[in-house]
């Protein structure tokens, strides 16, 4: 039926209606599709098994499904699923060993900017999201991510370095900073990437405040180390020590190892750490919705595991990373939790459905 | 783009080959006559039925995708296709579908048919 004239076809006057020629060699399928989402496929195109879109419709990501009924297709819209990034690209972590600008043996495991965009469902903006949320680097035209415990080092360096050479964690030289830690054999790049992953660029050398001895080098760039990043770094060593601490214990012990003018504060721990009372004492615990699953139906499941009830205030920093299409974090709770409050002044507390 | 807007004739039953005819090419016959009467009201003649039906909208859109095979990975910058999936087969063969036509409106044939009776 690819003919115009059923179209155009006028009143008062009737045509013959035939199988087109290539009728039944054809491997044909249709597809509902939204009015917005046609014109993006018909301006851009697009690609995956599940259809991308390659820009954002209305502010929201759209990666969308295909379910198959009888040869009747319908577009249904999913949040974006970084998952499978993170887990290809956790193929080959840069680490301690792969620090060298030597061309590296084989190039397995290693992914282009390219490679993920045709081996994920991702339109090339979320491959950008997904990349940076991962902190992820390209070394050598992979994108990379680096090992967690690698990075804590050159952190550590950096911290360690500013503090002998009395450097200010808001105005650190770039080019100090690198020199500093490529003595100690660790590549640009990835001091770089350090710096940027736990602070940000400061616009001009002399903004920064930094007492030298004579002229600013102004194409010296200069970093300012995020002050919560610097905090954490301190809590994931005292966290990764001892299984559980007495929480005035814990705040002594972090509040010593800052270095000065840095304020530490048992909030920036939110999603990190689970407190709960043992008698007169409070004792805090690493619990991370890092590493709880991203499926809403999973993490509350896992969430109720932990802690049969939880108050707003506790349950908030696990679940506000949620994504469903469509879903507010009240529909989440509403589809998985039971909530009660037992008098108006008492806070509400959830429980698993 | 190249998506012409394709005509849907929807029909409710099945069409069927009398067995004196079915070894002719699908084509070599038409399926039946349609004519149009008033502005959305069209009648379809096939045999000696004639069916009754209306032009409507579609609710949302429909896009006719054809599935094609292509043996090398699609540069998605300048490729005109719309869809692609990726088999993990031994050959990096991927397999597209490619939109051919969209429909906006179809001539909905729900009623009885109606017997005509020659002259």
């Amino acid at each position: 039926m690819g003919n115009a004239s059923i179209l155009e076809l006028n009143v008062d006057s009737s045509l013959e209606v035939y199988y087109g020629e290539t009728f039944g060699s054809e491997d044909l399928k249709l597809l509902e599709v939204d009015e917005p989402i046609l014109q993006e496929i018909l301006d851009r195109g697009a690609s995956g098994e599940e259809l991308d879109t390659k820009s954002e419709t209305g502010g929201k990501r759209t990666a969308s499904a295909m379910a198959a009924a009888t040869g009747h297709l319908e577009l249904v819209e999913v949040a974006p699923n970084f998952e499978k990034l993170k887990s290809l690209l956790s193929e080959r972590l840069y680490g301690e060993d792969t620090d060298s600008m030597d061309v590296e043996e084989s190039t397995s495991g290693l992914y282009t900017w390219d490679d993920l965009l045709e081996k994920l469902q991702l339109s090339e903006k979320e491959l950008q999201e997904g990349l940076k949320s991962l902190a992820a680097v390209q070394v050598g035209g992979f994108w990379r991510l680096v090992d967690k415990k690698y990075m804590h080092c050159v952190f550590e360096l950096i911290l360690l370095n500013a503090m002998q050479h009395d450097w200010s964690l808001q105005g650190l030289k770039e080019k100090e900073v690198v020199s500093a830690l490529m003595a100690d054999g660790y590549s640009a790049q990835i001091v770089i990437h350090c710096l940027a992953t736990y602070g940000q660029r400061v616009s001009l050398a002399f903004e920064a405040g930094i007492a030298s001895n004579g002229s600013y080098d102004l194409d010296s760039h200069v970093w300012e180390l995020n002050e919560r990043h610097v905090c954490l770094h301190y809590a994931n060593q005292l966290l990764s020590s001892a299984s559980r601490w007495r929480v005035d214990d814990f705040v002594d012990a972090w509040q010593q190892n800052l270095p000065s003018g840095v304020q530490a504060s048992l909030d920036m721990l939110k999603g990190k750490i689970l407190i709960e009372k043992l008698g007169s004492d409070s004792w805090l615990y690493p619990f991370s919705v890092a590493n709880l699953p991203s499926n809403p139906a999973e993490r509350f499941a896992a969430l109720f595991r932990e802690r049969p009830r939880w108050e707003w205030e506790d349950l908030e920093p696990y679940i506000s990373d949620l994504r469903a299409p469509g879903k507010s974090v009240d529909a989440l709770l509403l589809k998985y939790t039971r909530r009660t409050q037992p008098t108006a002044e008492t806070p509400p507390i959830f429980t698993a459905r | 783009s190249e998506c012409r807007e394709w005509a849907l004739l929807e029909l409710q039953g099945v069409l069927e080959i009398q067995p004196s005819a079915q070894h002719l090419p699908l084509n070599a016959f038409s399926i039946g006559s349609l004519s149009r009467s008033q502005q959305e009201k069209y009648y379809f003649t096939i045999g000696y039925h004639e069916l009754e039906g209306k032009k409507v909208s579609l609710k949302k859109p429909m896009l006719v995708l054809q599935k094609v095979l292509r043996a090398d990975p699609i540069d998605v910058e300048s490729s005109p296709v719309v869809l692609s999936t990726q088999y993990p087969t031994q050959v990096q063969k991927t397999s597209e579908l490619k939109a051919i036509g969209i429909i906006r409106h179809k001539i909905l044939f729900k009623t009885r048919p109606k017997a005509l009776i020659s002259k």
